[in-house]
């Protein structure tokens, strides 16, 4: 194996073997971004309330601990930011200094810095890739400044001179005697540890433990293959036959077990909305000092609890809606205060359940939607007729047309017109629906529908020849076997039926899909009404075999893109069937 | 720099051929070929396999792989080799490749299976050059194990590589 030329000092990596254990990082990096989390809640209280003792006192802990982890583990660069803002922490807590929105900027940018490290230490434990230190000169600098500005204000002697020592020492910590160091941050790591876990229970949160995703996602696969394997023992017809009524009980009530155990494996997956509407807390703090507009943020529901892949697809839609609103919607305090408003605008983040959905929430009391506007720019871009008539809800989901904006100028926060289209392809991508709901010059409200799991949806087993397909439930209107009468040709090629008064086009999945039905003749087959982007058609199949929820699964690599396949799912037998996409179907070529 | 000579047959020996390693063999019609073992994840008998619409005949459809749905490749059909019907000794054998950095599981439809080699640098030479403009970078090379030549694929390329017709020819 070769080892690494590294020049001391001149390397800020300067790993010992320590740090070279991938374990011993992995368990830094994971803690680590919690402090940095617990700090950042606690930045932002403090923020709010620069009095608030108990949030310095944590914050001041949070960087300390890090501080100690880093020099025992020989990070002497992490070490160092730490070092620094600890030293300005700590005149904070003894009274010498005054904590300013400027210092909570300073600090919060360190949080990012030490942040944007662990990854970088992440990369390394992951891919093995050497880490790029994020450059600190800068940040020294502003943290720097923080202290000096301070110290005239402050009484002068014991102060400039605590300071003064405390710049000497992170230029002869490192350096000098990492032995010495490393135990001595060693012992004030293990004495700080008590007080910061504390903090952690303090904050409100119900008892639970820390579990690694990976093994999550693998239990849930497990569980799912358990409910395979269970209903394959209950189906076996070998077990029909002997028809004893001890079995048949014993089977039903493991049958419940298992439906019980696949139902709390689900929910484990399932995560409080609450680190959603924690970014969105740091989001509009930033942006509120960026334009300089004062906006309050309010959150209700932050128990909400969603599947945990939904929270993070949410995550960039619901930042791009709150960055809008305070960028578009809002507007300054003079303005607010010339139209009769008050002076600080107010943001509403709201999150509930509703019948197997969540429903999301984001209003503003800004300017709301201005329709002249919207119709305006529509017009411009071509994407209205002159002279068309559209109701105020038509032209509020305009701005959801690629390339569109009403924005005067591309500020630098939104307003390049990319946005809310990708916006609502993402909200559909996760089955959901989008809403908007405004009055001028009061305010603006966008709702979010979401389905509560993306992974499972119900659906109707129908066979076509050998094959069996699964139609998603949510696409079909009803099912009928035709008679002769329901049936005509177009131009002796477009077959229809007559559907309660509407002539529906006929789709023949065997035509599409390429495989030999049981018959072609259609008052022999199962014709399914689908609706699909506003469309409806029918479906001819075979036969249907039953009703399954299935939990979808990607088809994986090349098959994924197929069209007119949404992916395939496990079927009772143990068999793959194959989910229809109805949209994609209508629009194959092969009738 | 080293200013020792090194004798041309010892410095030959000492480079170890990074193609060594354990090898799977199995069988695709009169022709045995080889997967490293580290690309292997499981080997089990032909079972029902789902047909996708909408894919190249040599994509035979996906199974059902302890919940986990894997698309299924039969290898002859990839290398332009006639079908046959499946027997007893039809195997899948399921692979992982690596595409566009990520990682999947995919089967592979073969003959039947042999065992597991262990092949030497010395044992592996480089593919020969079929003519006819036949480029195979798929292909590590060929080995000789008990007087029979197998063919050590590169099972990632072949399987992310389209149009692999010219092997089938290029054997015969």
């Amino acid at each position: 194996m070769s080892t690494q030329e590294q020049t001391p000092g001149a390397d800020p990596l300067h790993l010992n073997e320590l740090a070279s254990d991938p374990e011993l990082l992995s368990d830094f990096v994971v803690e680590a971004r919690e402090h940095l989390s617990a700090v950042e809640l606690h930045l932002l209280a403090l923020d709010q309330d620069p009095k608030n003792h108990e949030a310095l006192n944590a914050i001041f802990r949070g960087f300390h601990t890090i501080k100690g982890l880093a020099g025992f583990l020989g990070l002497p660069a992490v070490q160092e930011v730490a070092h620094e803002v600890e030293t300005v922490l700590d005149l904070a807590r003894t009274g010498g200094l005054t904590v300013t929105p400027k210092h909570i900027d300073v600090i919060l940018a360190s949080k990012d810095h030490l942040n944007e490290w662990m990854s970088e230490l992440q990369e390394l434990l992951t891919n093995g890739k050497t880490p790029k230190p994020p450059g600190s000169q800068e940040l020294l600098a502003s943290i720097h400044e923080l202290s000096a500005n301070n110290v005239e204000t402050a009484p002068a002697g014991d102060a400039a001179a605590a300071r003064d020592a405390a710049a000497a020492d992170p230029v002869a910590d490192p350096a000098a005697d990492p032995v010495a160091t490393a135990l001595s941050s060693l012992s004030a790591a293990t004495a700080a540890q008590e007080p910061a876990s504390g903090v952690e229970s303090r904050s409100g949160e119900s008892r639970s433990i820390k579990v690694d995703t990976q093994k999550l996602d693998f239990l849930v696969d497990m569980v799912g293959e358990m409910v395979i394997a269970q209903s394959l023992v209950k189906h076996d017809p070998d077990l029909a036959i002997t028809g004893k009524p001890r079995l048949t009980r014993n089977l039903a009530q493991l049958a419940r077990i298992t439906g019980e155990v696949q139902r709390t494996a689900m929910a484990m997956r399932m995560i409080p909305i609450r680190q959603l509407f924690h970014k969105m807390t740091r989001l509009v703090r930033d942006l509120s000092r960026k334009t300089g507009k004062q906006i309050e943020l309010d959150l209700i529901g932050e128990d909400t609890e969603l599947d945990r892949n939904i929270v993070e697809e949410l995550a960039d839609p619901v930042m791009h809606m709150v960055r809008n609103s305070v960028d578009h919607g809002i507007e300054t305090a003079e303005e607010r205060a010339r139209a009769g408003k008050s002076r600080t605008a107010r943001v509403l983040l709201k999150a509930a359940h509703q019948a197997g959905h969540i429903l999301l929430q984001i209003s503003d009391d800004g300017r709301g939607l201005s329709t002249e506007k919207i119709l305006k720019k529509a017009r411009e871009r071509g994407l209205v007729a002159e002279g068309a008539q559209l109701s105020d809800n038509d032209i509020f989901n305009l701005i959801f047309a690629p390339g569109f904006s009403t924005a005067e100028q591309v500020t630098s926060v939104s307003g390049r017109g990319v946005g809310m289209d990708v916006v609502k392809k993402q909200i559909l991508k996760l089955r959901g629906k989008i809403e908007i709901q405004s009055v001028a010059g009061k305010g603006a409200t966008f709702l979010l529908k979401v389905p509560l799991t993306l992974a499972i949806i119900d659906g109707l087993l129908a066979s076509v020849g050998k094959e069996v397909y699964i139609v998603p439930i949510f696409a079909v209107r009803e099912m009928f076997r035709p008679s002769g009468e329901m049936l005509s040709t177009v131009e002796q090629r477009d077959e229809m039926v007559l559907v309660r008064g509407a002539l529906l086009p006929i789709v023949r999945l065997h035509r599409k899909f390429g495989v030999q039905p049981k018959t072609e003749v259609l008052s022999d087959s199962l014709l399914i009404v689908t609706e699909a982007a506003g469309k409806r058609f029918c479906l001819v199949v075979d036969e249907l075999m039953g009703k399954q929820e299935v939990v979808i699964k990607s088809l994986g690599g090349s098959l994924r893109n197929i069209p007119g396949l949404a992916g395939g799912a496990i079927l009772g037998d143990g068999r793959v069937g194959l989910i229809l996409d109805p949209e994609g179907i209508f629009g194959m070529a092969g009738r | 720099m080293s200013s020792s000579v090194l004798t041309a047959e010892a410095a030959v020996a000492m480079k170890t051929d990074p193609r060594a390693g354990k090898y799977l063999t199995f069988g695709l019609g009169k022709e045995e070929f080889a997967i490293q073992v580290l690309r292997v994840r499981e080997i089990m008998g032909v079972q029902e396999i789902t047909a996708v619409p909408q894919t190249p005949d040599y994509v035979k459809g996906v199974i059902n792989l302890r919940g986990k749905v894997i698309p299924v490749v039969d290898l002859r059909l990839k290398f332009g080799m006639p079908e046959l019907e499946y027997t007893q000794r039809t195997c899948i054998v399921v692979v992982q490749i690596e595409q566009e950095g990520s990682k999947m599981l995919t089967g592979v439809v073969v003959d039947e299976v042999s065992e597991v080699v262990t092949l030497q640098g010395a044992d592996i030479e480089d593919t020969p050059d079929f003519g006819r403009g036949v480029a195979t970078p798929y292909l590590l090379g060929m080995a000789k194990v008990k007087g029979r030549v197998k063919i050590l694929l590169d099972i990632n390329m072949v399987m992310t590589t389209q149009e692999i017709h010219g092997l089938a020819e290029a054997l015969a």
